[in-house]
């Protein structure tokens, strides 16, 4: 393995995070410069006398919708590793029909449906849409977790411990770096997926890069639709890009 | 030494290992051998205690295991299997001083047993010790799984077919070290296998197991001239016992002197067994045989009178 990847390993830094750098660079260049293409809006909206949203500026709405993702993505890597570990461990074993059931039946869930069901529960505002994300992204790395726990092969998990390790020693030196590329897979799904369900936050009074979609839809502004999506899209893309660089040096 | 009383284990209703007794002394090596299923595996893994046993006791020298915190006890037990179990995720170095890192050695400690021991098995430290499992062939796996068992010097190594799934000629290099290591280091092993020319060549005690049950136990050459019953005469080779026999047996310790006679034309070198100079007898159809030693120089003769009349000494 050392041989194949020491070509890789000698392109320079700079290429190998090209595409995530290019990504993040036209993100920022565009959330910060979003005023100067009134011309290009005026083209879809000509008749509107205001084609830029202005009731909060972009960056700050991207800063949150950021911050929202990143607290719900944390907390969803934290637990449903824990969870996915907790169902593979002697103790847990009971529930891991369970909980891998739950896992794959859930993600049929509409996040929609979640946010709905997490609003009488939590109230208006930034909680809800956490929680929401947190639940829906909780799915894909739960079952990544466990398929990567599951792919250990069964003669090196018994080598583990019939060398001497501990349980614990047996998970963290040999059953999480194995399953490592695993759960990263699961958690760039969940982000990219939590970046573009974030948008939903605004419906339950959550302020994000979602504010110019549904204001655009509620007033018939197209400019606005394309400003957020355009944004959203490319902080997916940019997320995805660093995620996908990320796996290939696991 | 290791010591079974009625070792027994139950997997729900099948009984796997049935009230097995058995003593392996210090520095003996036993191979267990028996038809697939017959609970070889698990006799062995309950002595390690990857599975625990429902009935009787089993003792290292003589302190019951289960006295024992089952970490503990790994880590002085080396272990060896037939998919060698390596880790996939690091180097060949890595793998080998596992265990000497998990009783907390010093890092140069570690660092200069790993590279005896991989010296010890014929793997080059320069070459192999930054590669990474998949970049071994079977047979070099199968000497970094041995050296990794060995890292800790553990008195007891248990190995479960672990040249199970070489070509031949690997699987007899690495037998032939297996005896020289054995020679040098006086391991207590216990050692399962299929083969029963493995088995024969390596163990200083055979065990017979039948359906979770031991049917004969003893030396090689006592198993192959009294079988107990017809299960265990045709599981040691049937017909072929007498070759099988002829083949522990070393020309060295039966040849003559030389004669006044004129050389044989065919030779044979002296390390070579019985079973291997009646083949080459048999091959040019000659009755006599040159013994050599390893510069090729004749130091001996073998009649096929002389081969018939040998016996395990
Ligand atoms: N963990 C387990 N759970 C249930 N049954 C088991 C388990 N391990 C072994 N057995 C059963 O116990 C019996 C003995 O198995 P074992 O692995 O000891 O056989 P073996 O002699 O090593 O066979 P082989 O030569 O094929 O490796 C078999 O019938 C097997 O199905
Ligand atoms: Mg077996």
């Amino acid at each position: 393995m050392r041989s194949a990847t020491s070509m890789a390993t000698q392109v320079p830094a700079l290429q190998r995070w090209l595409s995530p750098i290019v990504w993040l660079t036209v993100l920022l260049v565009l959330t910060l410069g979003m005023g100067q293409l009134e011309w290009l809006f005026r083209l879809i909206e000509p008749d509107l006398r205001q084609v830029i949203y202005r009731r909060a500026d972009f960056l700050t709405l991207l800063g949150q919708h950021v911050l929202v993702v990143g607290i719900a993505s944390l907390l969803a890597v934290i637990v449903g590793v824990a969870a996915a570990v907790a169902v593979t461990r002697e103790f847990g074993r009971d529930f891991l029909p369970l909980v891998s059931q739950l896992a794959s039946i859930g993600q049929t869930f509409p996040p929609v449906a979640v946010l709905a069901l997490a609003v009488p529960a939590l109230g208006f505002g930034t909680l809800p849409i956490i929680v929401a994300l947190l639940l829906y992204g909780l799915l894909p790395i739960v079952r990544n977790t466990l398929a990567g726990i599951d792919s250990v092969d069964p003669q090196v998990h018994e080598a583990a411990r019939a060398m001497g390790m501990t349980p614990w020693q047996v998970l963290r030196q040999v059953e999480l770096p194995l399953a490592a590329p695993f759960i990263l897979a699961g958690i760039r799904t969940s982000v990219t997926i939590n970046i573009a369900t974030a948008a939903l936050g605004t419906t339950v009074g959550a302020s994000n890069l979602g504010d110019p979609i549904i204001s655009g839809i509620v007033n018939g502004n197209t400019a606005y639709i394309v400003q957020g999506a355009v944004l959203i899209g490319l902080l997916a893309l940019a997320v995805d890009s660093l995620f996908e660089r990320l796996q290939r040096r696991a | 030494m290791i010591e079974l009383f009625d070792v027994t284990k139950r997997f729900g209703d099948e009984t796997a290992v049935d009230a097995i007794s058995l003593r392996v002394e210090r520095g003996e090596l036993c191979a267990l051998v028996g038809t697939s299923g017959c609970g070889k595996s698990t006799t062995l893994r309950m002595i390690n205690r990857l599975i625990e046993h429902d009935g009787g006791e089993i003792h290292l020298d003589g302190q019951p295991v289960r006295a024992f915190d089952e970490v503990v006890l790994r880590r002085r037990i080396g272990y060896v299997i037939q998919s060698t179990g390596l880790f996939p995720h690091w180097t060949v170095a890595r793998n080998i001083g596992l265990v000497p890192r998990l009783l907390k050695w010093p890092k140069s400690k570690v660092r200069d047993r790993v590279e005896e021991l991989m010296q010890l098995l014929g793997l080059p430290v320069a070459e192999f010790a930054d590669k990474y499992p998949r970049q071994l062939s079977g047979g070099q796996a199968q000497r970094v799984g041995v050296a990794r068992a060995l890292a800790a010097d553990p008195d007891i190594l248990l190995m479960d077919e672990p040249f199970g799934a070489l070509d031949p000629i690997t699987r007899a290099t690495l037998q032939g070290e297996m005896r020289e290591l054995q020679a040098r280091l006086h391991k207590t092993v216990v050692f399962v296998t299929h083969d029963m020319d493995e088995a024969l060549a390596l163990a200083d005690r055979l065990v017979v197991m039948h359906q979770g049950r031991i049917v004969q136990q003893g030396s090689p050459v006592d198993l192959l001239r009294e079988p107990a019953n017809p299960f265990v005469e045709s599981l040691l080779g049937g017909m072929d016992r007498g070759l099988k026999e002829a083949a522990l047996i070393q020309v060295s310790e039966h040849m003559l002197p030389l004669g006044p006679r004129l050389l044989a034309s065919e030779r044979i070198p002296y390390g070579a067994s019985l079973s291997q100079a009646l083949s080459v007898m048999l091959w040019h159809r000659v009755d006599r045989l040159t013994v050599v030693d390893e510069e090729d120089i004749p130091i001996g003769e073998l009649s096929l009178r002389r081969l018939l009349g040998a016996k395990v000494p």
